[in-house]
């Protein structure tokens, strides 16, 4: 008798974690996160360097267990439907390795068979989507680090993965690599699956991705699509001007939610909390009326990397 | 902040999943098992090694003895026989049979750790338990027949390139003789047999030639004084009763190993083959690497296992035959001698045949579950 199920019947979620923590000793690596990932989008996990993105990556695959909280993977609890979650997901963890005296296509065989029998029939079209059939059949040792990520994302192909989960996949690409990758990404978002991509190139999940969460000491400190997150972030707005100094000084004697820092041309003034056109428009009668030459006002969108910078920690730090 | 699916983001329905691929059980596929075996078949070191071990040894051995015997017959006796047969399956093919069963265990049980698939493995959701026990069909179906041939070269040669004769105390006497037949041969051979085999209260005066006792020497315990120098006659009965006295000797000696003997030995190295692999297997799972692991069970073979086979250690006798190779040791086929420590009938340590099967089983089991516990608990 056979029988199919659906993953995740019903739910909208491919990823969802309540209070998931994992402990090293004494050390947090998460803590506590609710996560909430929804279908069909590509979805960037950021965070600076030891803020726990692995680690979370890790659990939610079962390479290493949590230390409390639940999670659901395609709507399937897991460590409980480990199973059946992880047969319809596929994932590259830090740097993809395999077993460098096989070619690419015989690793991709040791993985799909440990997968369901159709898998091996997807090796084929797994290589070719990601460039590498013409090298299918070199010893893995002779691949260099960009197409060892290609291999990667074929490995996770062949599962016919519903879930992408996918850690630093543009290490080791070169431009053209990092651009192919990226349409590769939305390619695989516009058939309807989900892509979680974990990287600290900013600029690259800002291109890629449709939503992110921002992890940092083991918590998620934002989460949303990118558009809505960097709309409620701080915008400057560029003043170029006659006599900075005093136009800085004016500015400081209002009651006008702006930081004002003082350029050779003029100022950058930050406006907390998006656009309010409002107050631009304050700043441009304040300059005017006090004789000061207003030669340009321009607004420059916070980026998601100053928005990140912004947010996390480790500016203060520094 | 809570994330909602945006419009335009709603995924299609999600295809099917295969919930009978029985991808949560713990008995791996035959495909697992299929893949496992190329990937370590494809290891060109590790196959050289274990090749050049099982198979290369004896047969350069036997090889260069069937080329000397054939270019220089007198100088250089046949490769085969019954000596060489015990000496190579119970030196050679005993001691690095498990060396190398080992070795391909704890290699088996390590690569895909120190080489980064372990986790590839974990995440299409197959039961760790499989992955792990994938490994075993896979490596036994490498190392089981490697031994088999060797095993079998050496069978070969030591039957069908057998001496003609049995040499007994450097005489050589024809094999397969009935008492009657060996009574005969000895009277007409009188003196060589005086000369050559053991007797007692035989006393006859015979000078025995160069390479022998010498000559004028006295054959025979305690001879009377002034024994005179024997007819003939006498020296043909002196002959028929030592020959008499050799039977039970001669019945022992064998030109080639019998079928019996072969099929017993070949099983016993396949048993210790097996289980060095299995014990490699889990180690090198627990310890997570290889190097260690395979220096361990070297050093477990080839030095620990000698001195507790011979060496009687008060108040840790038990301890000593919970050691594996006692067990196994214990279970090797009586007509074959000590060699390396690995067993042999006057191994002073004694123990019971059950007690003998139940540490093997313990170390082959035990092992087992170690590994695989270990393999399901570990950070991937």
């Amino acid at each position: 008798m056979t029988a199919t199920v659906a993953v995740g019947e019903g739910s909208e979620w491919a990823v969802e974690t309540r209070g998931l923590t994992k402990r090293f000793g004494s050390n947090v690596a998460v803590s506590g996160v609710d996560l909430r990932i929804p279908r069909g989008c590509a979805f960037g996990y950021l965070g600076p360097n030891g803020a726990g993105k692995t680690t979370l990556i890790r659990v939610l695959l079962g390479l290493t267990q949590a230390d409390a909280g639940s999670m659901w993977l395609l709507g399937q609890p897991v460590p409980q439907h480990r199973d059946l979650a992880l047969a319809r997901v596929g994932a590259i963890v830090d740097e993809p390795r395999f077993h460098a005296h096989l070619t690419g296509r015989q690793n991709l065989q040791v993985l799909a068979a440990a997968r369901e029998p159709a898998a091996r029939g997807r090796i084929e079209a797994a290589l070719e989507r990601v460039g590498i059939l013409h090298r299918a059949d070199d010893r893995v040792s002779k691949y260099s680090m960009g197409m060892r990520q290609r291999l990667g994302v074929a490995a996770c192909l062949i599962g016919d993965p519903q879930l992408l989960i996918l850690d630093e996949p543009m290490n080791g690409l070169d431009p053209a690599g990092m651009h192919e990758m990226r349409d590769m990404i939305r390619a695989l978002v516009g058939e309807g699956r989900t892509v979680v991509l974990s990287s600290h190139l900013l600029d690259e999940v800002e291109r890629t991705c449709d939503a992110v969460a921002i992890v940092d000491r083991g918590n998620v400190i934002r989460q949303g699509p990118i558009s809505e997150l960097l709309a409620g972030a701080a915008v400057t707005l560029q003043v170029d001007c006659s006599e900075p100094r005093r136009a800085g000084a004016l500015l400081a004697e209002t009651n006008l939610p702006v930081t004002v820092a003082i350029e050779e041309n003029g100022l950058a003034v930050t406006l907390a909390g998006g656009e309010p056109r409002d107050v631009i428009a304050e700043i441009a009668r304040i300059l005017i009326s006090g004789n000061i030459s207003v030669w340009r006002l321009q607004l420059v969108q916070t980026s998601l990397e100053s928005w990140f910078l912004q947010i996390t920690s480790r500016l203060g730090e520094d | 902040m809570t994330l909602r699916p945006e419009a335009g983001m709603t995924a299609p329905a999600d295809p099917p999943t295969p919930a009978r691929d029985h991808r949560g059980s713990p008995l791996p596929t035959r495909a697992m098992i299929a893949t496992r075996f190329m990937e370590l078949r494809r290891r060109r070191g590790l196959m050289i090694t274990l090749i050049l071990v099982t198979i290369g040894i004896p047969t350069v051995f036997l090889g260069a003895r069937l080329l000397l015997h054939a270019l220089a017959p007198k100088t250089y006796g046949p490769a085969g026989g019954y000596d060489i047969y015990t000496g190579l399956s119970a030196g050679i093919l005993y001691t690095f049979g498990f060396i190398v069963a080992a070795t391909l265990g704890c290699t088996a049980g390590s690569v895909d750790l120190t080489e980064g698939m372990f986790r590839h493995l974990v995440v299409t959701g197959r039961s760790r338990i499989a992955i792990y026990l994938a490994r075993i069909p896979a490596g036994l179906a490498i190392i089981v027949p490697l031994v088999a041939i060797g095993f079998g070269i050496v069978c070969a040669v030591c039957v069908y390139a057998a001496p003609t004769t049995l040499n007994l105390n450097g005489l050589h006497v024809p094999a397969g003789l009935s008492r009657a037949q060996l009574e005969t041969w000895a009277g007409d051979h009188a003196e060589d047999v005086l000369c050559h085999l053991p007797s007692e209260n035989v006393p006859v005066n015979l000078p025995c030639g160069p390479g022998t006792t010498g000559p004028g020497t006295v054959i025979g315990k305690n001879p009377p004084a002034n024994l005179p120098t024997p007819s003939p006659r006498q020296l043909r009965t002196a002959a028929v009763r030592v020959a008499d006295q050799n039977w039970t000797f001669y019945q022992r000696q064998f030109r080639y190993p019998s079928n019996t003997l072969m099929i017993k030995t070949g099983l016993w190295l396949e048993l210790e083959t097996t289980v060095g692999f299995l014990v490699g297997l889990g180690v090198a799972s627990l310890l997570g690497q290889r190097t260690v692991a395979v220096v361990g069970m070297i050093v477990l073979e080839v030095i620990i296992t000698p001195i507790v086979l011979r060496v009687r250690i008060p108040h840790l006798e038990n301890l000593q035959r919970s050691v594996l190779g006692v067990a196994t040791a214990h279970l090797e086929p009586g007509e074959l001698p000590l060699a390396f420590g690995g067993g042999g009938r006057d191994f002073r340590l004694t123990e019971s045949t059950t007690t003998a099967v139940c540490v093997i089983l313990a170390w082959a089991i035990g092992w087992t579950i170690i590994g695989a516990w270990r393999m399901s608990t570990r950070d991937a």
